[in-house]
């Protein structure tokens, strides 16, 4: 108990003082899955947009796939992306495995079917009527499509919200892909489990704190944007 | 009109935080050039490369990223191309990775040893062991807890050299397999009051943190050498050669070799400098 | 006197898999007329609407407006996009005020300046000027139905279509409906109204058009719309 204790009262000292190498770690964690939403979100929007409005042959497997992808592990995905980008694998030339791209790229895929899934549920629940009247008051396809977005917005930032809460606390993959190398490919979750393993569980609690306090928030905001959602729907 | 400026504010809070951290982070995660070095956790976690490479990096204007794996895991990357250079702690898969061509040469560069540690009261008796076989038998005759880090790592290579010595196939209830670092097999052994082996340098960095005690120690088969090996560019021509072999010639050159020997943990000095004078010869700058 | 067509439609044909919803029809749409559109429910009266709006395709037809030659049904989509307005029995109205609402019908490429005068005439005819600022999806819906006929009005179609526009409204909100529809058709605007209850339209209505079996079956024509189409009786029945 008493270790624990201590633990945390180092961990608190360590984000208050603003220990460097504690907030380059913080850092590293929000660019990389910044990075991965904000490459994932428009592509994963557009193919949830077809899947809830277009009419094609297999759209239903399609669909079904993504929400299998769903549970995919990260670690298997890790594998996967790991294999590949390897000096070995097929997409070894990239030169991509233990960087920062590579955990990008492996984020990506894991927030792709998230972002997927639930903008397609997002999509679907939403009037098929929006696109329509936006259609026949003289909207282009592309703003038409902006009005659905805009219209189901509270539905698809609970998908991106969802999608980031995953990626930003997600330690296999990122372990595998980036490396775990200080100061450029060490995010909380990895920090985390090398600081563990190291038995220096004041870094490890800080930078947990940090991840709780950000799954409070999204969490929250989760709750508030669909709570929204249903007040205005 | 309000629900949209909410949303408009959230969003945009999202989008501002996020950008606001892009530009935060220190671009020196991407320099021109990078040598990516492939390693034993106990290298990594002791803090001695923390402490060595800036040395290094700054008279060299090259940028080290360290992969702390098992040397298992360290060799393969070698093998596959994916690291530049490898600096490891398994003689006979070091000969090995030489010999298949997929390292240059091997490098002595500084030595460890193993020690044996286990619970305060050491059960067993294996304080009272006359070498590392006794010791080994002692635990599995009365089948003491151990923990073995099963990674395939240098240490677990070590370990069953020992149990193979010791004529002991170790199995059985008292024989735990953790397939986890250094680190976390020595907090597991503290937490089970089990016997585990270890390298000097990360029961140094833990010992204050564990109620372990060494329970043998000084057993010249504990010898514990780590070599660098420059991964063969003939193999793998995409590799950064010249870093990797700027690294070597700096590691067991006179400021690397100083700073090993001054680096220390607790007051004690983890690793004894090792480079040997006609390999060093061998190194054209 | 030979009147004038807005519209003329033949051959037009639709199947939904292999129901035939619409079998060869042919009509007229005298300009600034207002047609009433009768038949049971599934008889393709929405179907019929929606593909004039271009909301669907048909299978075959063929197009013709005033004064021009005949045209295949799909070189003539993107007209009838440009010049037909259809509005849903049950109007969809965007998350937002009723002057987003309205604002939207004008696209992004009219300057609010431009934009404000036209609302606020848009908002006037509706007799809406309260509610401008009013959450559009808090308004009963007969303002749903006003507002959205402003809507349409702002992109100043020569064609309406509406889809039951006086179902499920009660007797207030249905006369001011009407009366907002005997405005635009006196502004010259061409009116097709689908509706179960052809009394409610008495008056304002010169034509009627009654669905049955993917056929047109009774079309009177009346140029004056005081006067009662003969065949009164017989739609009577099919309502009832």
């Amino acid at each position: 108990m008493s270790a624990l204790l201590e633990a945390t009262e180092k961990a608190l000292e360590l984000l208050i003082s603003g220990d460097e190498a504690l907030w380059q770690i913080i850092a590293i964690s929000f660019k990389v899955s910044g990075s991965a939403i904000l490459i994932a979100t428009p592509p994963a929007l557009l193919i949830a947009f077809a899947l809830a409005y277009l009419r094609f042959p297999g759209r239903r497997v399609l669909v079904s796939l993504f929400s299998t992808l769903l549970s995919v592990p990260a670690v298997v995905v890790g594998l996967t992306l790991y294999l590949l980008l390897s000096n070995r694998g097929p997409l070894g030339d990239w030169r991509l495995l233990f960087t920062q791209s590579a955990m990008v790229l492996g984020q990506i895929a894991l927030a792709f079917p998230i972002l997927v899934a639930m903008g397609h549920a997002a999509l679907q629940s939403a009037d098929k009527r929006a696109w329509e009247t936006a259609r026949t008051l003289g909207a282009s396809p592309l703003r038409a499509f902006f009005v659905v977005i805009r219209e189901t917005r509270f539905g698809l930032l609970a998908a991106l919200l969802a999608a980031y809460g995953r990626i930003i606390a997600e330690v296999g993959a990122s372990m595998m892909l980036g490396g775990n190398i200080l100061n450029y490919t060490r995010n909380i979750p990895t920090a985390i489990a090398l600081e563990t393993s190291k038995g220096e569980f004041a870094q490890g609690i800080a930078l947990g704190a940090i991840l709780l306090l950000l799954a409070f928030t999204l969490n929250g905001l989760l709750h508030y944007v669909q709570g929204k959602g249903v007040q205005t729907s | 009109m309000t629900c949209r400026n909410i949303f408009v504010r959230i969003f945009s809070l999202f989008l501002l935080t996020l950008s606001a951290l892009q530009f935060a982070v220190a671009q020196a995660g991407e320099p021109q050039q990078v040598i990516r070095l492939a390693t034993t956790t106990s290298t990594d976690n002791s803090g001695l490369l923390q402490a060595l490479l800036p040395y290094f990096e700054k008279g060299n204007g090259y940028k080290v990223h360290v992969i702390a794996v098992g040397t298992g895991k360290a060799l393969r990357m070698g093998r596959d191309g994916d690291v530049d250079v490898v600096l490891v702690h398994a003689r006979k898969a070091e000969d090995e990775f030489v010999r298949e061509g997929f390292g240059e040469r091997r490098f002595s560069v500084m030595y460890n040893d193993f020690v044996l540690v286990g619970p305060a009261g050491y059960p067993a008796g294996v304080r009272d062991s006359r070498d590392a076989g006794d010791a080994f038998r002692k635990i599995a005759r009365h089948e003491a807890l151990f923990i073995s880090r099963s990674d395939d790592s240098g240490t677990h290579k070590k370990e069953l050299g020992l149990w193979k010595k010791a004529g002991i196939k170790p199995e059985g209830k008292w024989y735990r397999e953790a397939g986890q670092g250094m680190g976390k097999v020595l907090q597991m052994a503290g937490e089970l009051s089990a016997y585990t082996l270890t390298d000097r340098g990360t029961w140094l960095a833990y010992r204050e943190k564990l109620p372990l005690r060494i329970a043998f120690e000084g057993d010249p088969l504990l010898f514990n050498p780590y070599g660098i090996i420059a991964v063969n560019p003939e193999v793998h021509p995409h590799i950064n050669h010249e870093g990797a072999m700027a690294l070597i010639r700096w590691m067991t050159g006179k400021e690397g070799q100083a700073r090993i020997a001054a680096f220390t943990l607790h007051g004690q000095q983890l690793f004894k400098p090792d480079a040997k004078a006609d390999e060093v010869a061998l190194l054209k700058p | 006197m030979k009147p004038e067509y807005h519209l003329q439609v033949s051959r037009l044909c639709k199947n939904h898999g292999r129901r035939l919803i619409l079998n060869e029809l042919e009509f007229s749409l005298p300009k600034g007329s207002c047609t009433l559109l009768t038949g049971e429910n599934g008889a393709g009266k929405t179907t019929l609407l929606r593909i004039l709006a271009n909301l669907e395709k048909p299978d075959r037809g063929r197009l013709r407006l005033t004064e021009q030659p005949w045209q295949p049904w799909r070189k003539m989509r993107r007209t009838l996009q440009q010049r037909v307005m259809y509005l849903h029995q049950h109007p969809y109205m965007f998350n937002g005020t009723v002057e987003y609402n309205l604002r939207f019908a004008l696209g992004s490429r009219v300057p609010q300046r431009d934009a404000e005068p036209l609302i606020g005439k848009a908002i006037r005819l509706i007799g809406m000027e309260a509610f401008r600022k009013t959450a559009a999806r808090t308004l009963s819906g007969g303002e749903r139905q006003r507002v959205a006929l402003a809507r349409a009005w702002l992109r100043s179609p020569q064609v309406m279509l509406l889809d039951e526009p006086t179902a499920n409204l009660d007797y207030e909100s249905r006369q001011r409906t009407l009366e907002l529809l005997q405005r635009l058709r006196n502004d010259g605007m061409t009116l097709v109204i689908a509706s179960h209850d052809p009394l409610h339209f008495e008056g304002l209505t010169e034509q009627r058009l009654h669905l049955q079996a993917g056929k047109i079956e009774a079309v009177a024509l009346n140029m004056n719309p005081a006067a009662q189409p003969a065949n009164v009786v017989s739609m009577r029945r099919d309502y009832a």
